[in-house]
């Protein structure tokens, strides 16, 4: 026989029981709350499942499962489903107090729901059904609270163990491998792994062990004592010990004993804590030890004293909190995926995207009409996340057909605000979107303001400027060319990408605003204080060509076009399909700005250029793509900065940085101000001294420019 | 090796396990796994009937390898901690006796794995789900379970045209589990095995799971021991299995 491990008489220390809890538990009492229980708060039994401890350095715990809970089918009363306990998981009864508050979580009298428990277990080992049915006596207790907004779980465990006063005490304990010998513990491990591999046996956590003369070991049930009383033969109190420790048995022996006590009053109990390795018995791992009990006569006619709420992760008697929102909340789930596409199209075909580029990019979109519902859900698709909205009108019934974030509801009762109804919308396809409306009419050269209402539109155009300063990317998508000269003034004084897409009947034209006249590529932040070269042919700072944008091919100021027009021309109408195709091209345009290394700055490829096509994985960078669906095609052209452009000329952005407001009311109020402004009256002068087929050209010219947008 | 001379003349492959010897693999893999990799426990065949338009009558399922532990010491912060309890005077302590007979333990913090080895219909080839947890439940964010997996992966994982690690909905559980993602499997499975494939070569199918997871299962940091894969594999396996991952 082995020695013993030590002699002398120790406090008999258990290893307390830990909790773990699978998510799945708290997916299947969130849709139980919400679907069955409401506001149901009465104990709900539960099963919790724990098996011997299987790692020499991970203890077992005590788990719950998804399986823990009863069915949610309304047929079914509250009761768990009868669980199949197979190997790895013996069951246990439990009960759950899940509350509906806080409040209420934290009023719950834990010591009296302890002693409840701990009254049943009592009551289970008086009776006798504790031997019959011995997983009760690992009867275990958890309070709740689910908080379904946030999806944060507060929980606390309890695993009542009886106390024995004086608590008793321990004589030795080794591994089962010194204290048996080498017949005995392979007999042993042999009879375990067969009680652990007959589906009657596996999940009884409490058993008999006898080992005869012979050193043949059996495993029996508790029930068996009586009958296996014999003076040859050894008998040790079995159970599955979840605990991985070499010198502490885990916590069910607790009531194990308290049961030897009550039942047989034995004084001196052999017990063997059964762990395993790697799902075999192991006799190493395994631990048999004596225990003393010294509890006076009339112990067991009174119920004794229980302890066993869990320490939280802090060490202190307490209760946890656990967070799912990451795999709950429905929001976060579209974030992640939408990211996830994001992430497959740069692992799989473009490893140079810039994704926080699109992500941090703040986008300002005038107008919300077709083009700009197109435009924002494309922006949206590239995972852009902050995008706001202006537009001054109301969702009209014809709207929806062609507006794709508006529907029926948006038109009654006299029409939603476009900017805020869409906002509204782009939230529900993705919630985490960070889009704001703005209701705001943009002011226009040549529509003159009475007085009264000068302030205000001065207001308006503040608003712009600061709209404009606080954005990185603006789209100009309205419905008027006017409409679009301010946008693009103060676009070119601020030097930011913009983005123009406007709308024939069958045609359409998109294009990226070349850098402003103050800007110089060396420093894109601030103008520099050389920008005195008033260029008299487009140059920026740097003396480079700039780019043209959207008025510079004008030879005419935007003056008011809306008057004087026959009314379908004035609402206007086009193709349905060509807001999609331009809206698109915009947005793909703009991504391509982003990822250029010069960024607005970039020089304009146009479809051949070949050396435009290797540098940029996204393709080449054009200036403005023209299209037509009659034809369907499209072509991509260049156009440089005009000296003249009333909208971006060195002239007029000086203009306006010299005088603000007040040049700006006088564009408004006087429709010829801007083209004396700059020359352009006087080219127009010197222009119709000669005739022929240049008036022609302009005249082609401004059927192209007449681009409306519905 | 030029891999496309050699398989000339046999029938092209596209690198593809068919739905219906998923399982016949999968029960040779789990075998293989018992007989040689010791230091794990075994996996199992979960049967899970499922309704799809064009599955056979047969009952589909996955393998899953459960509760592989990774311990951590003591110091590691347990950045996953509870809220502290602001209520805790509430609870009234003085009631509860004290207890000798609870040993107070320093614990050792341990990050649990689960893998299950699912077959996926779109893409034809097996995929790798995993999740993690510490010990009381919790689910381990993404950040964390990159801690844990092998050092060259990490980079792998950057880098690689080959594997990439997302999260989706596990098809069977419903729940967010991680993966690695099966598009770009079949492109070298095929590198891996087209020497070796003929259509009649029963072998090979019953192969298929060991030769994708001595590839996948070194993302993860499950290591199969070599004698799972046959002579010629083993060869192949040491000669492309760099190639893979450039």
């Amino acid at each position: 026989m082995a020695e013993s491990k030590s002699n002398h008489q120790s406090l008999l220390q258990f290893a307390p029981m830990q909790s773990s809890v699978d998510e799945g538990f708290w997916h299947k009492l969130s849709s139980l709350k919400l679907n069955k229980l409401g506001i149901d708060d009465s104990p709900i039994p539960i099963t919790g499942f724990y098996a011997p401890c299987s790692h020499p350095r991970v203890s077992n715990y005590l788990t719950l499962l998804a399986e823990s809970l009863p069915s949610e089918s309304s047929e079914a009363s509250l009761i768990p489903e009868p669980s199949h306990g197979n190997r790895n998981r013996c069951s246990v009864p439990g009960i759950l107090y899940n509350t509906n508050t806080v409040e209420s979580f934290s009023a719950l009298d834990i010591q009296n729901l302890l002693k409840e428990e701990a009254r049943k277990i009592w009551d289970d080992i008086q009776s006798g059904r504790a031997v019959e049915d011995c997983s009760v006596l690992s009867r275990f207790l958890v309070i709740s609270f689910a908080d379904l907004k946030k999806w944060s779980f507060h929980y606390w465990f309890a695993f009542p163990a009886l106390m024995l006063d004086p608590p008793a005490t321990l004589v030795n304990l080794s591994p089962a491998s010194q204290w048996l010998s080498i017949e005995e513990a392979g007999s042993l491990s042999a009879a375990c792994n067969e009680w652990r591999g007959s589906k009657s046996t596996a999940d009884i956590p409490f058993f008999l062990v006898t080992i005869d003369p012979n050193s043949r070991a059996t495993v029996r049930l508790l029930k068996d004592w009586e009958a296996c009383q014999s003076d040859d033969h050894k008998i040790l109190f079995g159970f599955y010990d979840p605990c991985h420790l070499p010198n502490n048995p885990g916590w069910p022996l607790r009531n194990l004993l308290a049961l030897i006590s009550a039942k047989w009053n034995l004084k001196s109990v052999q017990f063997f804590c059964y762990r395993e390795n790697r799902g075999f018995a192991d006799m190493s791992l395994s631990l048999v030890g004596e225990a003393l009990i010294t509890v006076p006569q009339g112990w067991k006619d009174a119920i004794p004293n229980a302890v066993g709420w869990e320490l939280n992760n802090k060490g202190k008697k307490g209760p946890r909190r656990i967070s799912l929102a990451q795999s709950m909340d429905p929001t976060r789930l579209a974030v992640s995926a939408a990211d996830l596409n994001l992430k497959l199209m740069r692992w799989r075909a473009l490893p140079s995207l810039d994704l926080s580029a699109l992500s941090s990019l703040r986008c300002l979109l005038l107008g919300a009409g077709t083009l700009g519902c197109q435009v924002a859900r494309m922006l949206m698709a590239w995972g852009v996340r902050k995008i706001t909205l202006v537009d001054n009108g109301k969702v009209a019934m014809s709207n929806p057909l062609r507006q794709s974030l508006y529907t029926l509801d948006n038109c009654l009762n006299g029409g939603e605000f476009k900017a805020t109804a869409a906002v509204e919308s782009l939230k529900r396809i993705f919630p985490a979107v960070e889009a704001e409306g703005i209701v705001m009419a943009i002011p226009m050269p040549g529509h003159p303001i009475d007085s009264k209402d000068q302030d205000s539109v001065i207001n308006d155009c503040r608003r712009l400027h600061d709209l404009i300063d606080s954005h990185d990317a603006v789209f100009l998508l309205t419905d008027t060319r006017e409409s679009r000269w301010l946008p693009t003034l103060l676009c070119a004084n601020a030097n930011k990408i913009t983005m123009t897409a406007a709308l024939g009947f069958e045609s359409f034209l998109v294009m990226r605003h070349g850098a402003g006249p103050f800007s110089s590529a060396g420093d894109l932040s601030a103008e520099t204080a050389n920008s005195s070269s008033s260029d008299s042919c487009g140059k920026d700072a740097n003396g480079k060509h700039r780019l043209g944008c959207y008025f510079c091919n004008d030879v005419v100021a935007p003056t008011d076009s809306t008057s004087n027009r026959t009314l379908d021309q004035q609402c206007t109408v086009t193709r349905p399909g060509l807001a999609p195709i331009a809206s698109a091209l915009a947005v793909e345009l703009l991504v391509g700005i982003l990822h250029h290394p010069q960024g607005i700055f970039a020089e304009a490829d146009i479809n051949n250029s070949v050396s435009g096509a290797s540098e940029n994985p996204l393709g080449i960078l054009p200036h403005q793509i023209r299209g037509s669906l009659s034809q369907f095609s499209q072509m991509s052209l260049i156009g440089y900065s005009s000296s003249s452009c009333t909208a971006c000329c060195h002239t007029v952005v000086s203009e306006y940085r010299n005088r603000g407001m007040e040049f700006i009311l006088e564009a408004i109020n006087h429709p010829t101000y801007l083209e004396d402004v700059t020359g352009l009256t006087e080219l127009m002068k010197s222009a119709t001294k000669f005739s022929l087929d240049w008036d022609k050209e302009i005249d082609n010219e401004d059927e192209d420019e007449d681009c409306f947008e519905i | 090796m030029d891999l496309k001379e050699a398989v000339k003349d046999k029938i092209p492959w596209d690198g593809t396990l068919p739905l219906n010897e998923f399982s016949l693999s999968a029960s040779t893999f789990s075998d293989k796994w018992k007989m040689f990799n010791h230091s794990f426990p075994p996996w199992l065949w979960n049967p899970c009937p499922k309704h799809h338009l064009n599955s056979s009558h047969k009952v589909e399922g996955y393998l899953s390898l459960e509760n592989v532990c990774l311990v951590k010491s003591c110091e590691e912060e347990k950045n996953h901690g509870s809220l502290s309890w602001k209520a805790e005077s509430n609870i009234s302590q003085a009631e509860e006796p004290f207890d000798h007979a609870t040993l107070v333990c320093p614990e050792f913090e341990a990050n649990h794995y689960d893998f299950h080895i699912v077959y996926s219909p779109s893409y034809r080839v097996p995929v790798l789900y995993f999740r993690s947890y510490y010990s009381d439940g919790q689910p381990l964010p993404l950040s964390e379970i990159e801690k844990d997996l092998p050092g060259h992966s990490a980079e792998l994982l950057l880098e690689s045209k080959w594997t990439f690690i997302t999260q989706e909905e596990h098809p069977y559980l419903n729940r967010p589990w991680y993966k690695l993602h099966p598009c770009g499997t079949r492109d070298w499975m095929k590198l891996l095995l087209s020497d070796t494939y003929t259509s009649s070569n029963k072998n090979f199918i019953e192969q298929y799971l060991v030769s994708w997871f001595s590839v996948v299962g070194q993302v993860v940091g499950l290591k199969i021991s070599l004698e799972m894969l046959n002579i010629e594999e083993k060869k192949l396996f040491e000669t492309t299995a760099s190639d893979i991952f450039e």
